[in-house]
């Protein structure tokens, strides 16, 4: 098969050239530690260089091709691949956009963050090989490769979590994630099989289409089926961080290192949803009832039961923490429960478009904010600045920068005007309201004037407060400023391109429908 | 081609530039700003005269100037409001300019002998502050919408009270700079909430219809009130009849007229003003903060025209205010005071006129007494200047042969202001009274007597304050000029130098002459055309705010008849009264030797000295009432609002404790949670389903 991208021909399997990014990247990572085992300075900034590199590239083609409409259906129309078992769309081009970000970010970040630490290689190869899984997630179109690329992206995030050999809290958090994952991973796969019980296919589309076939001729097993929906449904929350497979992530975002809780909370977050998105939206419209007609099992009131709660506790219980890094976690669970009213509130007769592209919209903020947001905590570890609200008094006279960044991450987070996080925030409210699913819309407005509170706990320490004087900055870090300082001009600028970049998100989830 | 009218924002930035730069550049600068003021100025001047020829029609055909120049707030969708900026030039706005420009021109050149001969400091902040008023005035004078005139009454209010509280380091000035403040503040409540209600009703504030190419592309907002009184259009009343709606709205708005005009009740901001500077006295009496209001009723005249109720309201507020003013004139000591108290009383004549349906009756006012009080508050300055600022009457005296200009200048003003004739005041006050007698008289048989009832009453006390408005002027002249000099410095006092006198000299030919351009008695008399303010204001290219239309608008709308009546008649009987106020002046105060006449008044003296005990209710109803008000509010703030607010704090942080528990830091019980909700989700979802499915 051959395509055509911006007028120039080429084999089909170059659609997925930001998915070899990142595996080359890592082979590239693993073939420097070859050249150069013991870390020394030189190999360090080769491997965060190749890293950054890698998954800037990523970035980079994937978002040459959205503009040049590869995938789409004004360009060459979406790329399918490996007989039907991925798939290049929109979407999959919008979340590699995100998921490659993010990791140029992160790896950008670690360069100072890993000074001194061993097994840098393998640092960036997991976190390479992560991404290398998210963007496969985001392509996924069977249910087969959909479960393989989230144990592919799941696997090194273990690694990743537990990566500070050394560090009790690092380890226990480790292993915690990994026992909740397997959990989960068993139920995922649990339901994937009661799905292929059901319906005895395992491409999306196939599934749909032979469900629909069986219900035309009375032969439909809703009791089986529904059990393996629910299942992958609360499989997926694994990986979106949603409630109740959450528990994991106050845990794992404490204990890893900073730049990893950034990554996980950002790339693999968007990763699970765009998985989730794709898969309820192909495999199970009619189930749900999308299509008009009765649902045979209702996955969006049980999406508006799970972002309700998501909400909630996360927001909740983010306000009562005495820690920065924790009340990080719990607001990244409060802010997956509002990107599940892309599913949430797919009810019939709105426009399922603006539902879906708020949701990507607020994924690819959030990916820029919530990063900037760890990437900071990232930054007040290595100055050795402590871990509780009170340690950051006073932080804005030694560092005015990054706390300013920090201030607009926070902000934005909560939804103010003053990065990309208001017009995202307020889409999602629109798309609530359209829906007419006003507990929905009541639930994320209490939240966001709840997490008002707890974000400015953090701006009123760093500004308002006075030092004790035990903290002392010495050193600015270069590549950690950086990233700060990239990724809040990039949540400021989201927001007067918002209008810019939204137009592709919301035709990239007209499509599905 | 760039005509006049892409000028006339220049006749207001050019004193806002004069702000600017004696704000920032004024200590470096020889006379301390003055300069800026004085050249800014006299280019408002020239562009407000060329202006006014261009639509008096001396340049090419007469035309007028309406259109929107800069849009702030662009309204999107049906119904949608839309706010812009804009300049309106019809024959009243060309008068208006020419008088504030003339008479701020003037001022700053007397500011140059009051405030820098005296050698007083801070002048940059003072001829700063003097650019800012202008240009504030200016731009509410050819706003073309509501909200834009509401706007630069706001700046106006301002900037009075930065000047008036120019000498801030003395407890008065202060002081009486925020009375001015707040009472004027306390009527512009009314008006903003009557500009709100004037948008949401109509969608638009434009005072007139902007046209183009002869069809309408732009309604103002009385000729949609016409049209949905006469059922052509709909408007929102909000639950009221459309003409009751409309008569509150008018009402509303007037609050801030009466506010600023200084108009009973609210009147009580503008004796105290007298602490700023005099010249600054002088702007704000004749041409800028105080006129704002009357030509606010006079520029929205086409509105107030279709609710007779409001009209009568505006008739009886004036000539209440007119005679309430005038016998309180009468006993005050002070030069600037017995001036403060006159300003009351002359606005007042003006809103009679505007109430009984006389338009061009209220602008002729409004004009003459532009001209003839900045004569009297300059004249004043000057007198103070000669008498070291010491401002009681009582120890002045004989002063006018020492400073023949001023005497003879103030003379001519106080002849204007008590009426006699040929001076300025005669003719357009004898007018004034005469619209009131003959619409009040005329709508007395119609079905709205009630309306010509109210009118005739403000006629009656209009008619009253003739005798006490010329029995105070010339009380004042007599004292300050007459008999023998009571202290040393009065003996000593001198003529002041040409800043002073030029100003004095160019006002006191106008207040003799001004009112020549509309002498009614002598046309009726003489069947000459010379009623030329009459033919100003019933032409120009906008017909909605031309007196023809509003003439239309009075009788077929409001009601008003005018009765058949000579004008000879009642102006003698008001010259009369007037010359028999001048009389009792003379007998008793032009002696060389004069004593407090007043005393014999008794208790009566006591209450007009005290003002009636006007402020003394105010402040009792700040005192009294306000603040055990604003006690409650507090208390119900503090207790209750805070208390839902910190209660729904501690209900949010107590479920957030309780939510993080759910967290023990044990993976045995994530599993068993997990396991726990996949049930129950599979229960409600799938078990429930089945069943009920």
């Amino acid at each position: 098969m051959v395509i055509d991208v911006a007028g120039v021909s080429a084999p089909d399997w170059v659609a997925l050239a930001p998915t070899f990014a990142f595996v080359a990247a890592a082979m590239l990572t693993f073939l420097v530690d070859t050249v150069e085992p013991r870390p020394g300075t030189s190999s360090n900034a080769a491997l965060a260089a190749t890293a950054v590199v890698g998954s800037l590239v990523a970035f980079l083609v994937a978002g040459y091709f959205l503009v040049a409409g590869v995938g789409q259906p004004r360009g060459t129309g979406a790329v399918s691949l490996f007989q039907d078992q991925l798939v290049v769309d929109g979407m999959s081009l919008f979340f590699v956009v995100i998921v490659g970000s993010v990791t140029a970010l992160v790896s950008l970040a670690s360069f100072d963050y890993l000074e001194g630490q061993t097994y840098q290689a393998e640092y960036y190869g997991l976190v390479l090989l992560a991404a290398t899984g998210m963007s496969l997630m985001a392509s996924a179109n069977s249910l087969a490769t959909a479960f393989v690329s989230l144990e592919l992206s799941s696997l090194p995030s273990y690694a990743l979590v537990a990566y500070l050999k050394r560090n009790r809290g690092s380890v226990e958090a480790g292993l915690k994630y990994f026992l909740v994952g397997a959990v989960s991973s068993s139920v995922l796969a649990y339901g994937i099989s009661l799905v292929y019980a059901a319906s005895g296919r395992m491409k999306f589309d196939a599934v749909a289409s032979t469900l629909s076939t069986l219900a035309a001729d009375g032969e439909f097993f809703p009791g089986i089926l529904g059990i393996g929906v629910v299942m992958i449904l609360l499989g997926l929350a694994f990986k979106t961080a949603s409630v109740p497979f959450h528990f994991w992530a106050p845990e794992a975002y404490e204990g890893a290192p900073a730049p990893v809780s950034a990554f996980l909370s950002s790339a693999s977050k968007a990763a699970g949803f765009v998985l989730a998105f794709r898969l309820f939206l192909t495999a199970f419209p009619e189930v749900g009832g999308l299509a008009g007609g009765d649902p045979a099992v209702d996955w969006v009131v049980a999406a508006q039961v799970l972002a309700v709660v998501t909400m909630t506790v996360g927001n909740f219980a983010a306000a009562t923490q005495e820690k920065v890094k924790r009340m990080l976690a719990y607001s990244s669970v409060g802010h997956a429960g509002y990107v599940l009213i892309g599913l949430a509130a797919l009810t019939q007769g709105t426009d399922h478009g603006l539902v879906l592209g708020a949701s990507m919209m607020h994924l690819l903020v959030y990916g820029f904010m919530n990063t900037g947001a760890f990437l900071f905590v990232a930054l007040a570890e290595h100055w050795g600045v402590g871990r509780t609200f009170q340690d950051f008094n006073g932080l804005s006279t030694q560092a005015p920068l990054a706390c300013a960044a920090m201030t607009v991450f926070l902000f934005s987070l909560a939804g103010l005007p003053v990065g990309g996080g208001f017009l995202s925030k307020f889409y999602l409210l629109l798309a609530t309201a359209n829906a007419g699913t006003w507990l929905l819309a009541g639930a994320l407005i209490v939240n966001s004037a709840l997490s008002l509170f707890y974000y400015s706990r953090v701006v009123k320490a760093m500004w308002f407060e006075e030092a004790d004087g035990t903290v002392e900055v010495e050193s600015y870090p270069t590549s950690l400023y950086a990233a700060v300082v990239i990724a809040a001009v990039a949540t400021v600028l989201l927001l007067p391109a918002f209008g810019l970049l939204s137009p592709s998100a919301f035709d990239a989830a007209t499509v599905l429908f | 081609m760039a005509g006049v009218y892409d000028f006339v924002p220049a006749i207001a930035a050019l004193p806002f530039l004069a702000f600017l730069v004696s704000l920032f550049f004024g200590r470096y600068m020889p006379k301390r700003g003055a300069e800026a003021g004085v050249i800014a100025t006299a280019g408002s001047l020239g562009l407000s005269t060329w202006t006014a020829l261009t639509v008096a029609g001396f340049t090419g055909p007469a035309t007028s100037y309406n259109a929107n120049l800069y849009t702030w707030v662009q309204g999107v969708g049906d119904g949608a409001l839309t706010l812009s900026l804009g300049v309106l030039v019809d024959p009243l706005a060309a008068l208006m300019l020419l008088i504030v420009s003339l008479i701020s021109f003037l001022v700053h050149v007397f500011s140059l002998g009051y405030m820098n001969d005296e050698g007083e400091t801070g002048l940059p902040r003072y001829y700063a502050g003097l650019g800012l008023f202008t240009a504030s005035m200016l731009a509410f004078v050819f706003s073309n919408n509501l909200l834009m005139a509401f706007m630069f009454f706001e700046l106006v209010g301002l900037c009075s009270y930065l000047l008036i509280g120019f000498w801030f380091r003395d407890d008065g000035p202060p002081s009486a700079a925020k009375k001015a403040f707040l009472v004027t503040r306390f009527g512009d409540y009314f008006f903003l909430v009557g500009v709100v209600g004037v948008f949401a009703t109509f969608g638009t504030g434009l005072f007139a219809p902007i046209t183009d190419g002869g069809t309408v592309v732009a309604e103002s907002f009385p000729q949609v009130a016409e049209h949905a009184l006469g059922g052509e259009a709909s408007v929102e009343t909000f639950g009221l009849e459309t003409g009751t709606w409309f008569t509150v709205l008018g009402l509303l708005v007037l609050g801030g007229v009466i506010g600023k005009s200084a108009q009973f009740p609210l009147h009580t901001w503008l004796p105290d003003a007298m602490e700023g500077p005099t010249p600054v006295s002088a702007l704000i009496h004749a041409a800028t903060m105080v006129a704002a209001g009357v030509y606010l009723v006079a520029r929205m005249y086409g509105f107030y025209l279709l609710s007779p109720q409001a009209l009568a309201v505006i008739a009886l507020v004036g000539g209440f205010t007119a005679l309430f003013a005038a016998t309180m004139g009468v006993v005050k000591q002070e030069l600037k005071q017995v001036l403060a108290y006159s300003t009351i009383s002359q606005y007042g004549y003006m809103m009679l006129a505007l109430g009984a349906g006389g338009y061009t009756a209220a602008v002729f006012h409004l004009t003459t007494h532009a001209v003839f009080k900045a004569l009297l508050f300059l004249g004043a300055g000057s007198v103070i200047i000669a008498m070291h600022h010491e401002e009681n009457m009582w120890t002045m005296g004989g002063l006018k042969d020492r400073m023949p200009v001023t005497y003879y200048t103030f003379l001519s003003g106080s002849l204007a202001l008590a009426g006699i004739v040929p001076f300025a005041g005669f003719w357009s006050k004898d007018e004034v009274l005469f619209e009131a007698l003959v619409h009040g008289l005329g709508t007395l048989e119609t079905e709205a007597s009630m309306v010509g009832t109210l009118l005739l009453v403000g006629y009656a006390m209009g008619l009253l304050a003739v005798f006490f408005t010329a029995f105070y002027t010339f009380r004042m002249v007599f004292l300050t000029f007459h008999g023998d000099a009571r202290t040393d410095a009065a003996r000593d006092a001198t003529e002041n130098r040409w800043n002073v006198t030029f100003p004095l000299a160019v006002l006191g030919i106008g207040a003799a002459t001004v009112g020549f351009i509309n002498m009614v008695p002598v046309a009726e008399l003489t069947g000459a055309e010379i009623e030329f303010l009459h033919d100003w204001l019933a032409h120009g290219g906008i017909d909605a705010t031309t007196t023809e239309t509003y003439s239309e608008l009075l009788h077929d709308v409001a009601g008003i008849e005018a009765a058949e009546l000579g004008a000879l008649g009642p102006g003698a009987v008001s010259l009369a009264l007037a010359l028999a106020g001048v009389g009792t002046a003379w007998t008793l105060y032009n002696v060389p030797d004069p004593v407090e006449q007043t005393d014999k008044l008794g208790g009566l003296k006591t209450l007009l000295v005290h003002n009636y005990y006007q402020d003394e209710y105010q402040v009792w109803l700040a005192q009294g009432v306000t603040v055990p008000l604003a006690r409650a509010a507090d208390r119900f703030d503090q207790g209750v609002v805070d208390g839902v607010v910190n209660g729904i704090s501690s209900v949010s942080l107590f479920t957030g404790s309780r939510f993080r528990r759910i967290q023990s830091g044990l993976v045995t019980n994530y599993a068993a949670l997990m396991t726990l909700s996949l049930v129950l989700l599979l229960i409600v979802f799938v078990l429930a389903g089945e069943v009920m499915g």
